[in-house]
């Protein structure tokens, strides 16, 4: 915000009957807070800016595999014309669809359990909270690691005890399985970001004001009506925020599914971002890969658009 | 409308008693305020009543039922609190329908009941409004709307008026009276403000430490507390506590004071002034009880003016009496200065003597 000096205090101006000034006009006015952003401004050009524009000029081209730039040939919409036109990139997305979902749907509900639990007071509370707080610290490169290690065929916990337990005759090959590969890296995303959901919304939680709650309480409702009527409405905003963030990072995981299963097998677990990767990184094809994450620039800022336009409806009503 | 009973309600925090030992009956159709300082335990007994917290000892009775081990929802008590405490998703319309609902009314009952009560309290015109946008007057009148329609057999209130600007306060004290005596309702009413019990209640409840320490009308209560704590917590500005020694002359009884200066007592006030443990009196004095003099007369006490407040038709002075202040009203045509010499005449009907040691008023044996 830009705090007008001049018109701090003392009779009310009439801005109302001035012409409003054109763009350029504005920014000589303000151009001083215009240099005290330009610092922020030139690094961002520089991180942000030209990378998406870089990107989106390659996504044009067709680039040489030994990656001699000036060598690159014009190709127009060609490649993205193959991407939406072939069978893997239909595969990718429905993988990363029914990954986004259930991992963002699971945590969402284990983290808002989790919180409920942890906004009551009993003894341990301290502790419990910081042990559910562990998945969300700990380096994804290492739990992927160990959670390839539980699911492993041979020396896996998890196979040994479904055994030794009698659920089944022998060691279920999670990984390996093309039935069984992505539920298996699902469940560690979920267990990865339930705490984050659950952070979330133990903060939510805890400013739901307890009159209201006493209130509700004399006026007859039990504790599930207590929950639906009170606490629901009060943590709509941060469920809101807490499932866009889920969304985003859900559409851009790579870490799990890559070190887990690679994309494999026979591109189970495929995902747009490993997809994408291996385009550039293992087949070297830059100007195919850029066009891939050009569609997906646009696919997530329309969403991210359609979104916060749903989250801020009620609040443009009201004022307007 | 139903009477409630408290008998001996105790509430303990580990070792502090945040209530203790309180017993009082509210009649039916009885507006009672639980009045003390922050932290008197009058809120905790209000909520111990309500249910939301659990007695450590001793019985409530709501009518004719023991409700002590009942749900909040079962005691058939409506809560009116600080905050309002309106669910702030919800329009009036169905802030008000919600304990209706609650009990699982059908949806013409709860309607005639929704649209009787705001028409009671004069809020038809707000019924599609969600909270925020409401005054807080407004919000006010729909927190008694939601207690209002459930027609409970007590109404509690927590603090009701205390969010509110000074003026709406005024107005909606009037108007919480009004609304008593319209329904003959059965309310207990929380307040820190002294006034507000004063002026509203037929029956205040003085609480400090936990303790009850009077309950009476709140006319007993001014005119006759119990101890130096009532005596200062009601009226205001508070009544004047000066602390003297009791010296007798023969069967003369005075009372003298470090400075020196003795004030003889009537034969009642003598009576009274002989009943204390020690030697130790306080005298009590509320300022319109006190006259003002300039020149020395017989049967007053030296003082020095301390400040002049004028509040337009009366003016208050602080007069010191040694270390102890005296306030005394005066009609604002007599001019006096600060730091002016004074003598205070005490009427000896209506002083109070309370025991130095124990606080207690003392009453002649």
């Amino acid at each position: 915000m830009t705090i007008d000096v001049a018109h701090q205090g003392g009779a009310m101006p009439a801005p109302r009957l001035r012409r409003k000034p054109n763009v350029f006009q504005r920014i000589v006015r303000h151009w001083n807070d215009y240099t005290y952003i330009a610092p922020a401004l030139l690094v961002m050009l520089l991180v942000i800016a030209f990378p998406i524009y870089y990107t989106i000029e390659l996504s044009f081209f067709k680039t040489p595999a030994n990656l001699s730039m000036d060598k690159k040939i014009f190709v127009g919409l060609d490649n993205y014309w193959a991407i939406l036109t072939s069978r893997s990139f239909w595969d990718v997305t429905y993988n990363t669809l029914i990954w986004t979902v259930f991992s963002t749907f699971f945590a969402f509900v284990l983290g808002l359990g989790a919180a409920l639990a942890l906004n009551r007071e009993f003894l341990g509370r301290g502790i419990l909270r910081a042990l559910l707080l562990i998945p969300y610290v700990i380096s994804a490169v290492a739990a992927s690691y160990v959670w390839k290690w539980l699911y492993h065929s041979d020396f896996g916990v998890i196979g040994a005890l479904s055994v030794q337990f009698g659920f089944t005759d022998r060691p279920i090959n999670f990984l390996d399985n093309i039935y069984t590969a992505l539920p298996a890296i699902i469940v560690v995303n979920i267990w990865k970001e339930f705490s984050f959901a659950m952070i979330m919304l133990l903060a939510g939680l805890q400013t739901v004001p307890d009159q209201l709650l006493r209130a509700a309480q004399v006026d007859g409702a039990n504790a599930w009506q207590r929950f639906w009527h009170i606490t629901m409405p009060h943590l709509k905003g941060v469920s809101m925020v807490t499932i866009l963030l889920l969304v985003v990072t859900n559409l851009n995981s790579f870490i799990i599914p890559w070190i887990m299963t690679g994309g494999g097998p026979a591109g189970a677990t495929d995902i747009w971002i490993t997809q994408i990767y291996q385009m550039a990184f293992g087949r070297i094809r830059f100007g195919m890969a850029s066009a891939y994450s050009v569609i997906l620039f646009i696919v997530m800022m329309l969403l991210g658009y359609f979104y916060v336009k749903a989250l801020t409806r009620g609040d443009e009503a009201k004022v307007g | 409308m139903a009477e409630v009973v408290l008998n001996q309600v105790v509430k303990t925090y580990g070792n502090v008693y945040a209530v203790n030992h309180v017993s009082l009956t509210v009649a039916d159709g009885e507006f009672v305020a639980l009045v003390g300082p922050s932290g008197c335990g009058k809120t905790t007994t209000l909520n111990l009543i309500a249910g939301l917290i659990e007695m450590s000892g001793g019985d409530i009775h709501i009518g004719d039922r023991l409700v002590n081990d009942l749900d909040p929802k079962d005691r058939d008590i409506a809560m009116v609190f600080q905050n309002y405490a309106l669910y702030p998703n919800k329009t009036v319309f169905k802030n008000l329908a919600f304990p209706l609902q609650m009990r699982k009314l059908s949806k013409s009952d709860i309607e005639a009941k929704v649209l009787s009560a705001a028409k009671v309290l004069d809020i038809t015109h707000l019924l599609e409004r969600k909270p925020r946008e409401l005054s807080g007057g407004q919000q006010q009148r729909v927190a008694l709307g939601r207690a209002l329609v459930r027609d409970p057999r007590v109404f509690l209130m927590d603090e009701p008026l205390s969010n509110l600007d000074a003026k709406l306060r005024v107005q909606m004290r009037t108007e919480l009276k009004r609304f008593h005596q319209d329904l003959q309702a059965t309310v207990v009413y929380v307040t820190h403000d002294q006034l507000e019990a004063v002026t509203m209640a037929d029956k205040m409840a003085v609480m400090n430490g936990g303790f009850l320490q009077q309950y009476d009308s709140p006319k007993n209560v001014f005119d006759n507390p119990v101890n130096m704590f009532v005596a200062s917590f009601v009226g205001s500005p508070a009544m004047s506590l000066v602390p003297l020694e009791v010296v007798t002359h023969g069967t003369d009884v005075a009372l003298r004071s470090p400075e020196g200066w003795q004030l003889p007592l009537s034969a009642a006030n003598a009576r009274k002034a002989l009943t204390s443990t020690t030697a130790k009196v306080v005298l009590g004095a509320r300022h319109s009880t006190v006259k003002l003099h300039t020149t020395q007369t017989p049967g007053t006490v030296p003082g020095v003016i301390y400040t002049v407040e004028p509040t337009g038709d009366i003016t208050f002075v602080q007069v010191f009496l040694g270390a102890s202040v005296v306030i005394v009203s005066l009609d604002p045509s007599v001019i006096v200065e600060p730091d002016q010499k004074v003598w205070i005449e005490f009427d000896q009907d209506k002083i109070h003597l309370f025991d130095g040691a124990t606080e207690m008023a003392l009453a002649a044996a």
